[in-house]
């Protein structure tokens, strides 16, 4: 586990995932408190990622429980395995004869097979789903369940009860504890408002998008060989952008997404041209663009007479030496 | 950990002072928040904010207020003493080693002149903010300070606290110091210099207890000022808001959107009937050995509501009309089935200028009059004629209408027998009335005479109105 909150930062860093320390804080806390953490954040700020970093930075497993609408304890937790059973009981058709020999009726045969079931309802073949996994697995895991708030809130209210006492009861089998409570990280996009009890049981941690600095921090260290002016001009303008009112606002990865693209690119400054070619990739919707693009008309205009300043006294001083 | 106690009451306060401030927080959560705190401890304040945040603050519009409370709460009182600190040493002209220096020599001197100072004086005299705080702090609670409630208190209250300190004492102390330091016979320059210092931060004293007070009253305020304003609004009518409240507004309806969501989901969910689905009944048949024992339906039924939404934009209800449309453009985000019009005496649609812009430009663009003439007077009869006329055909039996407006027809033909074929063909008829039920049928209101073809008629000037209507539009 984590010693400290520095701890946490600097496995975090060795994992390439640059925190702040708010974050750390609540991520050194839930380790101690052994509490799960609800993320809550736009979309693409790195919730999951998170959970993964915290898996890596641990050396544990990472099990994922996607969240989507309709998912159910049979996908959640465990299911018998019918196809499975059914094959065994067909190859072992002869050794079932076997037992049923000599029975005069048909409770009594009925009374032998009863006897036998607990074969058939065994851990061989229950096939455990992500929480069951958590729960069963014989070292300390993570377990992620992401976008909580696509689920039904009927499956809210069955994850309290899992994420409460980290045991379940198979009703063939009887109740089953986890060995090693696992670290549990639940994400929302707050689609909606997840309920109270929910909530009250997680510590709850807010990301927004990264101040500039982390942000070019972000960049400098996920784009290998990213000219030092670009990727401050990359963030500057995304950043700008994120203030406006947009459908989409662009996340992290698009801006590493453009940064990119803009490095294959050979680019090394942003000009006006270049912008309008590539600015599909942090905005996905045609209004969108035109807007984003009204507003950085102003900011490139700018920042190449800052250049041009820049260059001009360069020029000067060369010519001086 | 002798702090440990102070730090859970402090953090109970808290805890309080945010509820007050419509947060909240569970028993549980006010453990965790304990036990948080106590992890991280006090050095790192930071830390204990983050901790305090992530066990107490966990509704994302709450973060902002926390915040501020946070400050407020731990901030103030330490904040004003190291800042009436700072500012003593700048008036005095003392660099942090002189102020170091001279420190040093007054309890050097007090020591030999075998003086014996009070935690008070001492505190003060030393510059021992963590002191001086926590003693404050004990005298405040003695007075109950917390109870403070008008501005016209804190007099009372700054001269309660003086006294529970002890400031008389404190005031003969220092001067018997003086006395002492004078009777010592010490150089003339030095002894200025600390005559000045002392005096300067009795003073100090005085003026820090105010400042403890004002913070007092500014967190009962901060409290109550909140309570107010969501008490407020809920209430307020959609005729008069300020940006803030038009803001906050649009938060709600967002809410009311995703709100309306779920419900749609849920109900979904219920709607059990619905396609024979082979796959689902092979896999679920398995443990039959195959044989089809039990049917499975599909229960995604895709029966998404249809909604044709008629939104007056007259004068009368030019106020009211930007939070109409602002609702009509949510709900027409949330369905893809949302055909929207906005009528005077003329009838127009929308529902493609609100999906190609986004919000406050497509309902700049609705009110500016390209679509229909907002200046002229309502004829509610006229423009149910034209819908009759060219859109009757997209209310089907599934179809929710949907009209918002106040009826207010001018006294001309209002047509009735419009609702009535529209009646007949939808799902249901809903109108939603931003004027009080009170004046209806009074002037030229016309709800009387269109009542009778709608399904729900509602009052809906308000957020806490319109939560009723969307709570009865889903079921």
């Amino acid at each position: 586990m984590f010693d400290s909150i520095d701890d946490v930062i600097e496995r975090f860093a060795a994992q390439q995932y640059i925190c702040d320390r708010r974050i750390a804080t609540v991520v050194y806390l839930a380790a101690r408190l052994r509490k799960p953490i609800l993320v809550e954040g736009p979309a693409g700020v790195g919730k999951t990622e998170l959970a993964k970093v915290i898996a890596a930075a641990l050396g544990h497993e990472l099990i994922r429980l996607q969240c989507y609408e309709g998912l159910d304890e049979g996908k959640a937790l465990y299911e018998w395995e019918y196809a499975k059973q059914l094959l065994y009981t067909q190859i072992l058709k002869d050794k079932i004869s076997e037992i049923l020999a000599g029975a005069r009726t048909l409770a009594q045969a009925v009374d032998r097979i009863a006897r036998e079931d607990d074969v058939f309802f065994s851990d061989r073949f229950l096939l455990p789903r992500p929480l069951l996994r958590a729960i069963l697995t014989p070292a300390p895991t993570v377990l992620l369940i992401d976008e909580i708030d696509k689920a039904d809130s009927e499956f809210e209210a069955f994850l309290l009860e899992v994420l409460s006492d980290f045991q379940v009861s198979v009703p063939e089998l009887g109740t089953l504890k986890a060995r090693y409570v696992p670290t549990v990280v639940l994400t929302s996009n707050n689609a909606r408002e997840m309920s109270d009890a929910l909530k009250r049981r997680c510590l709850h941690l807010y990301i927004d998008f990264p101040s500039l600095d982390r942000e070019l921090q972000i960049v400098r260290l996920k784009v290998p060989g990213i000219s030092e002016q670009l990727s401050r001009q990359v963030v500057e303008v995304v950043q700008r952008v994120r203030k406006l009112d947009l459908k989409k606002v662009p996340s992290i990865s698009e801006t590493l997404d453009w940064a990119r693209a803009l490095v294959l690119l050979n680019a090394d400054s942003l000009d006006e041209n270049l912008v309008s070619e590539t600015l599909s990739a942090i905005l996905k919707y045609e209004g969108d663009i035109r807007k984003a693009q009204e507003e950085l008309k102003d900011y490139l205009r700018r920042a190449r007479e800052r250049d041009g300043l820049a260059a001009a006294a360069r020029a000067e001083k060369d010519l001086l030496h | 950990m002798a702090a440990a106690p102070a730090m859970d009451q402090r953090i109970a306060q808290f805890a309080n002072l945010l509820r007050e401030s419509g947060f909240r927080i569970s028993l549980s959560e006010h453990m965790d928040a304990l036990e948080a705190a106590r992890a991280v401890g006090l050095a790192d304040r930071e830390a204990f904010k983050d901790a305090l945040r992530a066990t107490l603050a966990k509704r994302a519009i709450d973060l902002a207020a926390f915040d501020e409370l946070f400050d407020l709460y731990f901030g103030g009182l330490g904040e004003a003493i190291r800042a009436s600190a700072a500012e003593m040493q700048a008036a005095l002209g003392l660099e942090d080693a002189d102020l170091q220096d001279l420190m040093e020599t007054l309890a050097a001197l007090a020591r030999e002149l075998r003086v014996e100072l009070s935690p008070l004086a001492q505190a003060l005299l030393q510059n021992d903010a963590g002191t001086l705080e926590r003693l404050l702090r004990e005298a405040g609670a003695r007075v109950e300070v917390q109870g403070i409630q008008r501005p016209m208190q804190e007099g009372r209250y700054s001269h309660a606290i003086a006294q529970a300190l002890g400031l008389s004492e404190l005031n003969r102390e220092i001067e018997d110091l003086k006395q002492r330091l004078e009777a010592a016979g010490l150089d003339e320059a030095l002894l200025g210099k600390i005559r000045a210092f002392v005096d300067r931060r009795l003073r100090d004293l005085t003026d820090i207890i105010k400042r403890y007070v004002r913070s007092e009253l500014e967190k009962r305020d901060h409290a109550a000022r909140d309570a107010l304003r969501v008490q407020s609004l809920a209430e307020k009518s959609f005729y008069y808001l300020s940006e803030e409240e038009i803001r906050r507004m649009n938060e709600a309806v967002k809410k009311l959107a995703e709100r309306l969501k779920n419900t749609v989901s849920v109900r979904r969910k219920r709607a059990k009937r619905g396609k024979f689905d082979i796959k689902d009944t092979l896999r679920k048949n398995l443990q039959y050995g195959g044989t089809p024992f039990r049917l499975q339906l599909d229960r995604r039924v895709r029966d998404k509501p249809q909604v044709v939404i008629l939104c007056d934009v007259s004068d009368s209800v030019r106020n009211v009309s930007r939070f109409m449309l602002q609702f009509v453009y949510s709900l027409q985000d949330l369905y893809s089935r949302v055909r929207s019009f906005i009528f005077v005496s003329e009838l127009g649609e929308i529902t493609k200028l609100f999906e190609e812009h986004e919000i406050t430009e497509a309902i700049e663009q609705a009110l500016t009059g390209n679509i229909v003439n907002v200046f002229a007077h309502s004829d509610f009869g006229r423009a149910f004629r034209i819908f009759h006329r060219d859109y009757l055909g997209c209310v089907t039996r599934k179809t929710s209408v949907i009209i918002l407006g106040d009826a207010r027809n001018n006294y001309n033909h209002p047509h009735e027998w419009v609702l009535k074929e529209i009646r007949k063909r939808a799902k249901q008829l809903i109108w939603l009335n931003p004027e009080n039920r009170l004046t209806w049928g009074f002037g030229d209101s016309e709800m009387d005479r269109y009542q009778p073809y709608c399904d729900l008629v509602e009052e809906c000037r308000n957020l806490k109105q319109l939560y009723r209507v969307i709570d009865r539009l889903v079921m």
